[in-house]
């Protein structure tokens, strides 16, 4: 079972210093917060805020690569969990083959918000991810932290 | 036998090699350093930390537990038959270096336009040669540098090592 996800937003985590992707269904049921480093967030955050660099970036090339061989990208699917590794995977079609890419979430998402692909979650890692780690994040947080959210 | 030595390798590009990521100590920034063959010639172009930490992976042969970006295209090229040719540096305006990355598949060849960092990360990962056009070199921010770099190579050895 796959559920189709749509990112939501960034926040910084300023207890890990990195930044989480917040990922949302469609009814607002189930988020899956994926933590991500300082240049993953900015390739996820360009590609949010329909930026365009100067210079392509790193996806921005990964893109231009893909369209340049006339390989489409269908979906990403963030796949699993396991003990803060994140999996997923990226499907291409490319002449006639459709060809699974293991990929980290943040390169998947990063991709799939510039190639208006669909981002889609397993069941097991929606569960795993929002009972674990946002609640322990959660419980940790301390009033003063919010401030910092919004800076 | 000379001419088909310069149909592989055009006379107006010099191949390179990267010799070294340093750290640029007042800035959060990394030094590429490339160099040609006989080490006469010096590169340094400046990249952002996740940039340069992108290219030390690479040197350093280092086996992440997932694939990182470069990784990644790397992987899709795999994938899809398509292979990394080489990597040129193309023209250089103020402080911005401009590449390209030549793929080819079944014949087929094709550029693309990438920023250095990029280029280089990915030269490194495909074990492809990376060039710089002579014209690039003539026009590299200045020979100074080198003396510079120099400089920075002896006394930042601790720092570049963490």
């Amino acid at each position: 079972m796959i559920t189709q996800m749509r990112v939501k937003g960034l926040i910084f985590d300023p207890y890990n210093n990195a930044y989480i992707v917040v990922l949302r269904d469609e009814e607002n049921s189930d988020m899956l917060p994926i933590w991500v480093g300082k240049s993953e967030a900015s390739a996820i955050g360009l590609a949010l805020e329909n930026v365009t660099a100067p210079r392509p970036m790193t996806h921005d090339l990964m893109k231009s690569f893909l369209e340049t061989f006339d390989a489409k990208i269908i979906s990403v699917v963030i796949t699993d969990l396991n003990e803060n590794t994140y999996f997923a995977t990226i499907h291409l079609m490319y002449e006639d083959s459709e060809y699974t890419v293991d990929s980290r979430p943040s390169d998947a998402i990063a991709l799939a918000l510039r190639t208006s692909a669909p981002i889609f979650a397993s069941e097991k890692v929606i569960k795993k991810q929002s009972s674990e780690e946002l609640e322990q994040w959660l419980e940790n947080l301390k009033p003063e932290d919010f401030g910092k959210l919004d800076t | 036998m000379d001419s088909a030595k310069q149909q592989n390798e055009p006379s107006e590009l010099v191949a390179l090699t990267v010799k070294q990521v340093l750290d640029d100590g007042n800035t959060d920034t990394r030094i590429v350093v490339l160099k040609n063959d006989d080490a006469s010639v010096t590169l340094p172009i400046w990249v952002g930390s996740a940039e340069g930490n992108a290219i030390r992976l690479a040197m350093e042969r280092v086996v992440t537990p997932r694939p990182m970006s470069h990784d990644l295209i790397r992987s899709f090229a795999d994938h899809l038959g398509v292979r990394i040719e080489r990597v040129v540096i193309t023209d250089v305006k103020g402080s911005t270096y401009y590449a390209s990355v030549a793929f080819a598949s079944k014949g087929v060849h094709r550029t693309l336009d990438a920023r250095p960092s990029d280029a280089i990360a990915l030269a490194l990962r495909a074990d492809c040669p990376i060039y710089a056009t002579q014209d690039v070199l003539n026009r590299r921010t200045a020979v100074h540098l080198d003396a510079w770099i120099n400089k920075i190579d002896t006394k930042n050895i601790e720092p570049q090592q963490a």
